[in-house]
């Protein structure tokens, strides 16, 4: 459970929040779309909550739709014409790279695709603030840093704020503008705030070859490590 | 042994049975009143449909059945629906369907036909319960079973309790449906031809009564093999539509 964090968000920034399980990481992300409430205190989102897109851990798609129809649903759902909403989400399955996979149910379409395509469900919305939950723990080494390359350029082209919940470090520093660290649960709270000065626009897998990127990853891995020994 | 020619070495097996059945009762081995040989079974059936006196028992048979089968997939459908909405419904009507799947719910036909008579009302009834009973336990446990996951993400993506309703749970418990629909189909049967059988006038139920009644086991295995042909038929078509609706899975 998650006590006395104060974190902000700015308009454009990329911002993870980083630390042990049980911290309350997704706890926050659910209490900002508002799928949990939070015990204390206050969520304010200044975007709306029609615009705020939220990418899970799992892809979460329906099964019973093709992979064109699970895209159309976050339009659909919305309000929009089904025809139109089938056009915008072939534009968006080929922008994730799954232009012709569009007719595939999830079963028939390995992890990272399904993950591309509950990105594309998520995009092709246009949020403002994009909220993901440690969207690339299933996915193994190599397709994960290539979703994770796609994310970051979609993101950024797109101009979309986003608030990530991770574990990884390196995922952290090489996407992030802003990192925060949190104590372990049950009294977790904010202990470190970090700023990343890497250059935009950014390629997660070349950043880890930064200068800046080293001396980063060492300071909060130091303090991350304090705050494991700590407690135990 | 190959796979593959599985069906022909059982087509095989099943021809040599017959043909030794057969056999074994043009050598007077067999009493035709106990085991008429298979010849003698087929004789029966093209005189049955010769005649044209079938036709009106296969009606009977299919209406009970067919009936009850939609009744009780709706009736059914819908408790298994309020049954997990509402707390109040759900505890009373747990226990007594709970005592109805325990029961081997043919029991009931004498009862039907006392409130009913022996005409189709008796029948569909019967059929109803049986598949009613099945349904409820379908339904309600599609709708428990649903991925929360799923329901979190129309939600994120704004959908409202329609749309929840409309792409998360009526596909999520069809699937189930789809799943218990054979033998639905089954127990329909089962209730129409076992309500026939205790009373009727009309029905493949009544005939194969009336051939216990008249120790006519030529009609009798005529009629059994009738039964399991025309189930066989409907299985396949059950099939084909679960294989077409469900072809995501």
């Amino acid at each position: 459970m998650l006590e006395g964090a104060s974190i902000v968000v700015e308009e454009g920034q990329f911002v993870s929040l980083v630390g042990p399980s049980g911290s309350g990481k997704s706890s926050l992300l659910r209490a900002v779309i508002g799928l949990q409430k939070p015990l204390k205190g206050t969520v304010a989102c200044e975007v709306a909550l029609s615009d705020v897109g939220f990418l899970f851990q799992d892809d979460a798609l329906l099964p019973w739709n093709t992979a064109r129809d699970n895209v159309a649903l976050g339009l659909t759902l919305r309000g929009k014409a089904r025809r139109e909403a089938l056009e915008h989400a072939d534009l968006w399955l080929e922008r994730v790279g799954l232009g012709g996979f569009g007719g595939r149910f999830p079963r028939h379409l390995s992890g990272g695709q399904r993950k591309r395509v509950a990105l594309a469900q998520v995009l092709v919305r246009q949020p403002k603030l994009l909220l993901m939950d440690e969207p690339f723990a299933s996915l193994d080494a190599i397709v994960r840093a290539r979703v994770v390359q796609d994310v970051a350029a979609l993101v950024e082209r797109e101009r979309i704020t986003v608030l990530l919940v991770t574990h990884d470090l390196e995922e952290a520093i090489s996407l992030s503008d802003r990192i925060y660290l949190l104590s372990r649960g049950p009294r977790a709270h904010v202990t470190h705030e970090y700023r990343t000065a890497l250059p935009r626009p950014r390629d997660p897998v070349r950043a880890r070859t930064h200068e800046g990127f080293a001396p980063l990853y060492e300071k909060i891995w130091t303090d991350l490590s304090h705050e494991i020994d700590d407690i135990q | 042994m190959n796979p593959r020619y599985a069906w022909a070495r059982q087509l095989t097996a099943f021809g040599v049975l017959l043909a030794a059945w057969e056999a074994a009762g043009r050598a007077h081995l067999l009493n035709p009143m106990y085991a008429p040989s298979p010849s003698q079974i087929g004789a029966t059936l093209v005189e049955l449909f010769g005649s044209g006196r079938i036709w009106t028992h296969l009606e009977a048979t299919f209406t009970a059945a067919l009936a009850g089968l939609a009744l009780g997939i709706v009736a059914g459908g819908l408790l298994g629906v309020i049954g997990t909405l509402v707390p109040l419904v759900a505890e009373l009507l747990e226990p007594v369907m709970t005592l109805l799947n325990a029961i081997p719910r043919v029991i009931l036909a004498p009862l039907f036909v006392v409130w009913l008579g022996i005409g189709i009302a008796s029948k569909v009834a019967l059929s109803f319960i049986l598949v009613a009973v099945l349904l409820f336990f379908t339904v309600a446990g599609g709708i428990r079973q649903v991925d929360r996951k799923l329901v979190e993400r129309v939600v994120t993506l704004s959908g409202g309790r329609w749309a929840l309703v409309r792409h998360v749970y009526l596909p999520s418990v069809a699937a189930s449906v789809m799943a218990s629909l054979k033998v639905a189909v089954g127990f329909a049967f089962t209730g129409a031809v076992v309500g026939e059988f205790v009373a009727a006038s009309r029905g493949l139920g009544y005939l194969l009564s009336f051939a216990q009644s008249t120790y006519n086991s030529a009609l009798m295995l005529a009629l059994v093999v009738l039964i399991m042909v025309v189930v066989l038929v409907i299985f396949a078509v059950a099939g084909r539509l679960e294989r077409h609706l469900l072809r995501w899975n």
